[in-house]
């Protein structure tokens, strides 16, 4: 991505308050919550949310009948990352996700989260550059 | 025996996801057995270092780390359990539950605490995941700052689930001196 897709954090980055907020899955599989702007990840049985802002990119790969899905986040200091925010510059020193692989037997599903995650990640991207442009 | 407490439809939850079984606390130890049989975990009282309690999307979660290292999550608890089963731990296994917090602010930023097998990213003080090194097939130093670490890919001990972990990546950046002079580990 160039520069200006990336969201800038100045809002307050902030998926869930409680955890109650969380939706019920009924299966443990990635997940993709539109009302909280985050997508659920299964890790070792529990789903971990993350923030829809966090994540840089996500792709797909098919091989005979196994998916990959790939999402990769943002960290700092990669290329075209942006300008240090108050947010960044604060997490400069902590260890970050970079990336995460899971292996999906559906295709379907697959496809269906991957195309999810990048329509999410598009809206919030362009809504808040929308406002950073309106506030300058 | 007829001691202790017994549930049904209880998740053991492993790097392929999770397989419903029966969990028994009784005055020995943990066990827990999968639903139609197959893998058992039997948890001595004398082999358990620590239990914890977590909060998460789908009940409670009881999580029990063994002497030896590892750790086992056991998911699908209620509310009213966790009082129960707090008070028998500590009177019969001695144990006392310590509560963990799952994060859900929905950070990727954080730290790495590594304690016997278990390798836990924490967010601020809660947890947001937690996987075992046992499992790891293969770790790997890329470029100067990015720790990448393999699962292994095993179907016969996987869940049922859809989606299955295969691996993942830390990126430490040179600012952080948590891990100073270990460059084969995270």
């Amino acid at each position: 991505g160039d520069g200006r897709g990336h969201m800038k954090a100045s809002w307050e980055l902030t998926a869930y308050k409680n955890v109650n907020d969380i939706p019920q899955a009924k299966e443990l599989v990635i997940q993709v919550d539109q009302k909280h702007e985050a997508i659920l990840l299964p890790i070792y049985g529990s789903m971990v949310p993350f923030h829809i802002s966090t994540v840089k990119s996500v792709n797909s790969n098919q091989d005979n009948r196994t998916c990959t899905i790939r999402i990769i986040f943002n960290v700092p200091g990669a290329p075209f990352a942006p300008a240090p925010d108050p947010n960044s510059l604060r997490n400069q020193t902590a260890i970050h996700l970079k990336e995460i692989t899971f292996r999906s037997k559906d295709p379907r599903h697959s496809s269906e989260v991957v195309q999810l995650i990048k329509t999410l990640r598009r809206q919030v991207a362009s809504r808040e550059s929308e406002k950073a442009e309106r506030a300058t | 025996m007829s001691d202790g407490h017994l549930f049904n439809n209880i998740l053991l939850g492993g790097r392929g996801g999770t397989n419903p079984g029966q969990l028994r606390v009784h005055s020995g130890g943990i066990a827990w057995k999968k639903q139609g049989g197959g893998k058992v975990v039997d948890l001595g009282k004398g082999d358990i270092a620590g239990v914890t309690w977590m909060k998460v999307s789908r009940g409670y979660q009881l999580g029990v780390r063994i002497k030896d290292g590892l750790s086992y999550k056991f998911t699908g608890f209620r509310e009213q359990d966790v009082g129960n089963l707090t008070s028998f731990i500590q009177k019969t296994i001695g144990i006392t539950l310590e509560e963990k917090q799952l994060s859900v602010s929905g950070h990727n930023w954080g730290e790495v605490d590594i304690n016997g097998n278990m390798l836990t990213f924490m967010v601020g003080s809660k947890q947001a995941f937690e996987v075992s090194l046992a499992d790891v097939a293969q770790t790997q130093l890329q470029g100067k700052t990015d720790v990448y670490l393999e699962f292994h890919v095993d179907d016969t001990t996987g869940g049922n689930e859809k989606d299955s972990l295969m691996d993942l990546s830390f990126y430490i950046p040179n600012s952080n001196t948590q891990f100073v002079g270990d460059e084969t580990r995270p």
